[in-house]
């Protein structure tokens, strides 16, 4: 029996297959590329073609786009990404205390206590020290993403940057160059300062125990890694599907739903040949003025989002309802 | 002169009974949204804090509409609140816009015959005498306590509920007919049917739903736009939320400071952790937590403006009564940049992880 997990994220869309003994099946990475129906639908036509006829047990979506990638796909359970992180990393290791998770746009620390959540934390007003900050430096100083973090490695000296603020990490990153040191160096002091950065800011106030875990798309840079343990004082691991965690979560999160539910909502990979289409509009019906976004499959509604009265979603619930 | 007043959750319906029954004419601005704060933005101080920009907006689209006259309750100096009135007063002068300004300050601050002065201003060209005016003070305050009354129970009752979106239908129903109403004795009569109406809905006693408190800063906790409707989205999930400050709170502490006898039970609780008065409503905020986990809640949500002095202190110390009690304790800072999409992963996470918790001893004795 398997079981579909979908992460929608800022950067990236996860799918993944797992089986019962949560063996990976398969997983897939895509750039959502602020297209999310268009990756969820991508990454369904590669699973459709490889997987044709493999029975779905359970569909659950997570991710800032899970509510969009849910009305696509029919499905079972649509969770945080926190949760989802959560659920992933305790199901590998019952002995995780703490999440450090690092994505595209977001960075979160989750803490653990007796396999639940305790505390959780996510940064506010700022991204510097995410994962489309190191994509956007490394184009800068054109190293592909993937070295970035061995770069780091090779350095023996860091430099101290202004790590605060991505606009000014960026000039003063700019400015170091000018004054000759080697790139390497510059990386590392990069590293160093997102790290703090993490530190001072998202983990501030929490208790960060052993064991911890390095999640999200940025822990594949070793660069970072290093530089959490420097400053930590110890190892931290990076899980094998340290960027499919969420999308794992949420796979696990729908297993368990559908076995309260007995069956599942999940409409089926061909939906990849279906026309999806997002309208959005702007309700005048009072002064809220809510910009309500409707999707639409094959000319049908099949989700409306943002009406905060459920003028619309409602209505689409009830049509729901006397078709069952 | 046409009077006006900014926003503050369902203050508007005592105001507009007030104004009302008084006669005297008025203009209720809309109710914040994103365009209020788009105008309120751009004639403030970037630094300000976020309910400043909002009483701008407010203001702003008020005196569009043909207001001259705003009304503001100040209090001379907690915390930046004690400016805003002088300050809103110049920024709407150097914006070209000419209104005066009506501040009720505490007697202890101005003096009773300066605040009676103040309060002539208003009243001076009402037709009504001085014993019908009294009479109206009377049911504005009775209404205000009334729709504070209904939204509290609303948000207890939501996670009692037989039919879920019982309670949230009626408080909405509520706001949506009392704002028609046109005389303060009607209003009354209508608040008190939906009271009766929350009171009498079926709801099943056996359940036990998550009971969240909704504790901070108090302009932020009462006024839902710059939540995002938090208390709505918790009746969403079916979470009982109890928030202890309120507009009739506040009319209610602040008459009894000079007594010294205000808020006792909060100024118990918070004892241990700030004893003493900081500013704002840091104390509150405290001592709020520390009831909520006396009371039996599951966690607290504290919800500040960005750049609030006395919240942030609060924020530092709510992570020790955490730790101390095993209690759940999230903050939240909004401001005019807050991203719903991360507001909402936020609220939904706590909730998972009370839940979860709960699950969890439940499984372990």
């Amino acid at each position: 029996m398997n079981y579909l997990g979908i992460d929608v994220g800022s950067v990236s869309t996860d799918l993944i297959i797992i089986d019962d003994n949560m063996k990976v099946i398969e997983k897939l990475y895509l750039k959502t590329k602020g297209k999310p129906i268009n990756a969820v639908q991508q990454g369904l036509k590669i699973l459709k073609n490889k997987y044709d006829g493999i029975e779905i047990k359970a569909a659950g979506t997570t991710g800032s786009g899970r509510n969009i990638a849910s009305t696509l796909i029919g499905a079972d359970a649509v969770k945080n990404e926190i949760t989802a992180h959560a659920i992933a990393a305790l199901q590998f290791d019952k002995n995780v205390r703490t999440i450090i998770e690092i994505g595209g746009q977001d960075s979160k620390i989750i803490t653990m206590k007796n396999g639940v959540v305790s505390d959780f934390a996510m940064n506010t007003v700022c991204a510097a020290g995410t994962g489309s900050f190191l994509d956007r430096q490394a184009e800068r100083l054109c190293i592909p993403i993937e070295e970035f973090g061995d770069y780091a490695l090779k350095a023996t000296n860091s430099i101290r940057i202004a790590g605060r603020c991505a606009v000014f990490a960026e000039s003063d990153m700019i400015h170091k160059q000018q004054l000759g040191y080697n790139e390497s160096e510059i990386i590392k002091g990069l590293c160093d300062a997102l790290v703090r950065n993490y530190l001072t800011n998202v983990g501030k106030g929490k208790e960060i125990v052993q064991k911890v875990f390095f999640q999200g798309g940025v822990a594949a840079n070793k660069g970072m890694k290093a530089a959490f343990e420097n400053a930590l004082g110890f190892e931290i691991v990076v899980p094998e599907h340290y960027n499919m965690m969420g999308a794992i979560g949420a796979a696990l999160i729908a297993k368990s739903a559908v076995k309260k539910s007995g069956s599942t909502k999940f409409k089926g990979f061909d939906l990849a040949n279906s026309l999806f289409e997002s309208k959005s509009f702007e309700c005048e019906g009072c002064s809220n003025k809510c910009e309500v976004v409707r999707i639409i499959e094959n000319e049908a509604a099949i989700g409306c989002f943002g009406d905060r009265c459920g003028k619309y979603s409602n209505a689409l619930q009830v049509s729901e309802n006397l078709l069952v | 002169m046409k009077v006006t007043f900014p926003h503050m959750g369902n203050i508007y319906l005592a105001a507009k009974a007030l104004f009302d029954g008084l006669e005297v004419e008025y203009v209720i601005p809309p109710y914040n949204s994103k365009s209020a704060l788009e105008i309120g933005s751009l004639h403030s101080p970037e630094e300000m804090c976020l309910p400043f920009k909002l009483m701008m907006g407010n203001y702003i689209q008020a005196l569009n509409q043909g207001a001259d006259t705003i009304i503001i309750v100040g209090s001379c100096g907690p915390c930046r609140f004690g400016e805003y009135a002088e300050l809103q007063m110049k920024l709407l002068n150097k914006a070209g816009f000419h209104a005066d300004f009506i501040a009720i300050d505490a007697p202890s601050d101005i003096g009773i015959k300066e605040l009676f002065r103040r309060l002539n201003i208003l009243t001076k060209n009402s037709s009504k005498n001085k014993f019908e005016k009294i009479q109206v003070l009377y049911d504005a305050i009775k209404i205000m306590n009334l729709i504070d009354e209904i939204e509290e129970l609303a948000h207890k009752y939501t996670g009692y509920e037989r039919n879920k979106g019982t309670c949230k239908t009626i408080l909405n129903n509520c706001k949506a007919e009392a704002i028609k109403c046109n005389n303060p004795k009607e209003m009354i009569q209508l608040l008190k049917s939906y009271k009766a109406k929350l009171n009498h809905i079926a709801i099943d006693i056996n359940k036990d739903p998550l009971k969240i408190a909704i504790i901070g800063e108090i302009y932020t906790v009462i006024e839902p736009f710059t939540n995002l409707y938090i208390e709505e989205k918790l009746m969403d999930y079916e979470v009982s939320t109890k928030r202890s400050l309120s507009p009739s709170w506040w009319v209610k502490n602040t008459a009894l400071v000079p007594l010294k006898i205000n808020s006792l039970d909060i100024r118990k609780a918070s004892k241990r952790y700030l004893p003493l008065y900081i500013g704002g409503h840091a104390r509150e905020c405290i001592g709020e937590a520390v009831m909520a986990l006396e009371d039996g809640f599951d966690g607290a949500i504290q919800i500040f403006p960005m750049g609030c002095m006395p919240e942030i202190v609060s924020k530092s110390i709510l992570p020790t009564i955490s730790k101390d009690h095993d209690f759940p304790i999230m903050s939240l800072v909004v401001d005019e940049m807050t991203s719903e999409a991360g507001f909402v992963t936020r609220i939904e996470a706590f909730v998972d992880l009370i839940e979860r918790r709960r699950e969890n001893e439940l499984s372990r004795h």
